[in-house]
């Protein structure tokens, strides 16, 4: 009897089922989360980029909201940084601490030739590629020295070559070539450049401010460099970067010049950072040095993105930068991060624990908890609790009841700080009932310090979550960096 | 008179104060499928690392097709013509079967970023060769590494599929020269026989010259024009199998001034 | 030439070397077990200095200390000492143990975040302006008196205390690693992990006592640093950390006396950068020094190149 071929049930002569199914064995999530995974796996990825475009698109026509917009502006800025930098470090596996020199680099430059600064205001369409062209040969030049390093050492010459150029310009209002000329002005040193020119194309000038049109300009140079990466994946310096990646001796034997590749992959990330620079420089109309460095927290954050989204992955690059900077754009306004805050610690419990009798516990436990402390607390000491809750409204007067808000809350909110993060790392500690019956004054105690110190100081708490995203996402996920755990078959 | 392929003159390489290799001289001609045995630590692995450029000589001379490779970077000499597998696998695992081996290509091909994203006639007709030139050197094994396996990412490979992807990928550089550094360690008895086989059908229906470093006895007689035996990094013996196998030198380099003595 | 300026820039040199050497020998200790940078290394000086400004506090602060210079620095040390140890090993137990067979890039972007953290935190605790050791208050001969050298240069008893400090640190860090068996183990373990689980080392404890003595010398620097130089910051371990960082490096990292040796080099390069040129240049210097020393000698001046077995 025949065998049908269209039967899916059917013996394939000649296929090993254990390797055909070899899809099946990938490590997945269970749950609502796998279902949408594996739908969204389904998509092919072209579909999901236009998707994306069209959706990126239509957005400025649905809100008027000029915040919305310059939100989304900058999350398509760190698009681009997370597109450049995959090339670097997630195409070649070159660790590039210094990479946000390069966006600066390229933002100074803009912002030097078009610009009251220097009396040069050359054309738009004249100095975008010059400064992207000089930003891909400094790439090269910093790349050059470093090209037989291993990756530890390139990380540390490329930080502090970040660091170095943030110092350099932070300083750069009275810089002498080594004191044989006189010192000149070059960088304006920490109050950088302002009045820098907006984009003009063929007479059509941007208007100052309008970021909505940077917004587009932003948009169409992302989608070309998304083009362009999806069309080199598929070729064959695609497959050599790769194969960088993978095993660089093995590439190196198999044909490939590593050490060229290398540079050039350093060189395109610089470039790419090189074009979001001028957008940056231009939208913003001023330019300075210390958004630049380490502390500002600009390569860290878009650290987390690549690795949130998965380096190596272009949809990663899009999810990533979408994820993280609207989080921190929530986080910045006290009102809604505090919702978001209590909304994500639900859905972790909800998430991890099990079953949901347990689940049930820890939630009525902690808010039981709360209640008890704060009846104590306020019958003992009143001053503890007439504090301000950072939000209003319903959650804020709920929150009033439960959490303890002292009136003069900084040394005690910092001393809890430190109880949390030796608390939660305790948490990680214990395991079972232990484990869960810990977790109710921990959240408890996660609430008080949220309220009173970290809700307060928008600004830190957002650098603090990243550090914090950084540590628990490469945990996690140690293969981390390319997306999808492998079950072996040895 | 053929042509001495591969040549090498006097080398030497040490690492620290431990001499490796010493005073080697060894040639390959065109067309041989030549062994090298000897015990572990003999300097075997060194030799394949010195001629592909991985480490340079100290001393001495290594010529192919008449020109030196001393100073040539490592993906120069295998452009020049000369492929190599590794004794530890070396594949890239996250890539697919074909990926790999497609990738190996890369060396004798040239569309640039710029060609590949504007996606020239002529890029796209020579990712079609790279396709077509992986496609058939993956067909050298048999339906093993054909079909649905092309897009099967590496790692999902059997360990012995493994070993027929490496070198797969190694003839995909279109050499002339093929290095195997134990192509059939940790084989199965079925699976050895096939890879002596096979490596004798790369060098009569692929060309190539062959270089192989085997401990596997059987294979070695099986498939040799010629064994050459190192011990120490030092050419103990070199002729035909049956000459090297029973030479006092080599029993006593593998087994031992006793059984050296009571041969 | 002007020897009071050579002579200055020769003292701050050294003992703003010595500061990086201490740093640096935490860094190459680390590397040398785990191939890790410990990016956040730096931050546990920043902690240490941030700990002997407190014990400052508990003791009356800087106008009005309750005990003896000398009995106050011994408590600074310790407490430091003893508290960035702890915090060594604490990084190490949560945010590195996970990653030891992790592809490499792992840990050093889990550093990175580490580093961030701990930087934002201090931020957020003890707020982000600077503050001061104020050790001209002490009302103590350690805090204005110096020795004066030729050319009318001086020496201050703090920087003197700083030299010697670190002379005795790692004096008994080199010590400790020839002579204990613990040390034995370190150096064992840094040359070849699975070796040395195999021979009965238990490899975990040797981490942890790597990381607690590396960190318990970090935070002796910031100690050190604070009495002279007054200054602690949230960010002041970013900073000094990198330039320890490529002490560390262009000594040859994994190597102890390279460290020390990375430390001095860089610590004089600044100094008299700063000197002769400019502050501005003086970074522009030392990243010179570190892509000469990288394309020169690849592992370090006292480094040894590591075979990578094919």
């Amino acid at each position: 009897m025949a065998t049908d071929p269209t039967d899916p049930n059917a013996p394939r002569v000649g296929v090993d089922e254990w390797v055909a199914s070899h899809e099946q064995r990938r490590v997945r999530r269970t749950g609502l989360l796998g279902v949408v995974e594996r739908e969204l796996e389904r998509v092919p990825s072209p579909a999901f980029y236009l998707a994306f475009g069209v959706a990126a698109a239509i957005l400025p026509a649905l809100t008027s909201n000029g915040y919305v917009i310059k939100v989304g502006l900058d999350t398509l800025l760190y698009m681009l940084l997370a597109l450049g930098l995959n090339i670097t470090v997630g195409y070649a596996g070159l660790l590039d601490l210094g990479y946000v020199a390069f966006y600066g680099f390229a933002a100074y430059g803009y912002a030097m030739l078009a610009s009251p600064k220097f009396g040069l205001h050359w054309a738009t369409v004249g100095v975008i590629p010059l400064v992207v062209l000089a930003t891909v040969i400094l790439g090269f030049l910093v790349a050059l020295p470093s090209r037989r390093l291993v990756g530890d050492y390139l990380a540390i010459v490329t930080l502090f070559f970040g660091e170095l150029f943030a110092t350099v310009y932070q300083n750069g209002e009275h810089m002498s070539l080594l004191g044989f000329t006189k010192a000149k002005d070059v960088t304006g040193g920490p109050n950088g450049i302002p009045n820098i020119d907006q984009f003009h194309v063929f007479g059509a000038r941007i208007g100052t401010l309008n970021y909505t049109a940077y917004y587009y300009v932003a948009l169409i140079f992302f989608m070309v460099l998304l083009l362009a990466m999806y069309l080199v994946d598929r070729s064959r310096t695609g497959r050599a970067w790769k194969s960088l990646r993978e095993d660089p001796l093995a590439a190196e034997l198999m044909g490939i010049p590593v050490n060229r590749l290398k540079l050039v992959a350093f060189a395109c990330g610089a470039g790419i950072a090189g074009l979001a620079g001028t957008v940056f420089a231009a939208a913003n109309t001023a330019v300075f040095a210390s958004e630049f460095d380490f502390t500002s927290g600009l390569l860290i954050i878009v650290y987390a993105m690549l690795i949130l989204g998965g380096a190596g992955s272009l949809g990663g690059v899009i999810l990533g930068a979408l994820v993280v900077n609207v989080s921190l754009e929530v986080l910045r306004t006290p009102g809604h991060a505090t919702w978001v805050f209590y909304v994500l610690i639900a859905g972790t419990l909800v998430a991890r624990v099990r079953p949901w009798r347990w689940l049930a516990l820890v939630i009525a436990g902690t808010a039981g908890f709360g209640f008890v402390v704060h009846a104590i607390v306020s019958a003992a000491w009143p001053r503890g609790v007439h504090g301000q809750a950072p939000v209003g409204g319903v959650l804020g007067s709920g929150l009033g009841h439960w959490v303890i808000l002292p009136s003069n809350p900084m040394t005690i909110g910092n001393v809890a700080f430190v109880f949390l993060v030796l608390a939660v790392l305790a948490l990680t500690l214990l395991r079972g009932w232990a484990q869960r019956l810990a977790m109710i004054p921990t959240l408890y105690l996660a609430a008080f310090v949220w309220e009173n110190r970290l809700a307060v100081e928008p600004s830190v708490t957002r650098l603090i979550l990243v550090g914090v995203i950084l540590i628990v996402l490469m945990n996690a996920r140690p293969q981390g960096l390319l997306g999808t755990s492998r079950v072996e078959i040895v | 008179m053929t042509e001495k392929l591969l040549d090498l003159r006097g080398v030497s390489k040490s690492f620290g104060g431990l001499r490796v290799i010493s005073q080697l001289d060894l040639h390959v001609d065109e067309g041989e499928i030549v062994s090298v045995i000897g015990p572990n630590g003999a300097g075997k692995t060194t030799l394949f690392n010195l001629v592909t450029g991985v480490y340079a000589p100290d001393e001495g001379d290594i010529v192919f097709e008449g020109g030196t490779l001393l100073g040539l970077d490592p993906h120069e000499i295998t452009t020049r013509g000369i492929a190599r597998t590794f004794q530890t696998l070396r594949l890239f695992l996250n890539m697919t079967v074909k990926e790999n081996v497609m990738a190996a290509a890369y060396g004798h091909t040239r569309a640039g970023i710029l060609r590949s994203v504007l996606r020239t006639p002529g890029m796209r007709r020579e990712e079609q060769a790279i396709a077509q030139l992986a496609e058939q050197r993956l067909s050298f094994f048999g339906q093993r590494l054909m079909g649905y396996r092309w897009d099967q990412p590496a790692f999902s490979l059997s360990y012995a599929n493994r070993r027929r992807l490496e070198i797969a990928r190694a003839t995909a550089t279109n050499p002339r020269l093929l290095l195997l550094d134990e192509p059939a360690a940790g084989m199965n008895p079925v699976e050895t026989h096939e890879i002596a086989e096979l490596i004798g059908r790369l060098r009569d229906e692929g060309g190539y010259t062959i270089l192989v470093i085997e401990h596997d006895m059987h294979v070695v007689e099986g498939i040799s024009d010629r064994v050459v035996a190192l011990d120490h990094g030092v050419k103990i013996a070199e002729g035909s199998f049956e000459r090297v196998a029973t030479d006092p030198r080599v029993v006593e380099a593998y087994l031992g001034t006793k059984a050296a003595a009571s041969k | 030439m002007n020897w009071n300026l050579f002579l200055t820039e020769l003292v701050a040199g050294i003992s703003h070397g010595s500061v990086y050497a201490l740093i640096a020998l935490g860094y190459s200790m680390v590397y040398g077990i785990l191939k890790l940078l410990n990016f956040a290394h730096g931050d546990v000086y920043m902690v240490g200095s941030f700990i002997g400004f407190g014990i400052i506090g508990v003791f009356g602060g800087a106008t009005n200390l309750s005990v003896s210079v000398w009995v106050l620095l011994f408590l600074m040390l310790l407490g430091a000492m003893l508290g960035g140890g702890l915090l060594g090993v604490m990084i190490e137990r949560f945010a590195y143990r996970r990653l030891r067979n992790a592809p490499r890039i792992a840990p050093l972007i889990t550093a990175l975040g580490v580093s961030f953290f701990l930087e934002n935190a201090a931020q957020l605790v003890l707020g982000a302006q600077y503050q001061s050791y104020n050790s001209f208050s002490w009302k103590s001969p350690i805090a204005l008196d110096h020795f004066t050298l030729p050319a009318h240069a001086v020496i201050s008893y703090a920087e003197v205390i700083i030299i010697v400090g670190t002379i005795v640190l790692v004096v008994g860090l080199t010590l400790f690693v020839q002579r204990t068996q613990l040390g034995k183990a370190m150096r064992a373990t840094s040359f070849d992990r699975e070796a040395a689980a195999m021979m009965g080392i238990d490899v975990d404890n040797v981490i942890v006592a790597t990381f607690f003595i590396g960190s318990a010398l970090a935070g002796a620097a910031g100690v050190l640093n604070g009495i002279e130089y007054q200054q602690v910051w949230p960010y002041m371990g970013f900073t000094a950390g990198l330039y320890a960082f490529i002490a560390a490096v262009v000594g040859g990292i994994g190597n102890l006396p390279g460290a020390v040796l990375g430390g001095l080099t860089i610590g004089l390069a600044q100094a008299f950068s700063i000197g002769y040129i400019s502050s501005t240049f003086s970074d522009a210097v030392v990243f010179a020094i570190l892509i000469a020393v990288m394309i020169v000698r690849p592992s370090g001046l006292l480094g040894r190149a590591a075979v990578q077995k094919v």
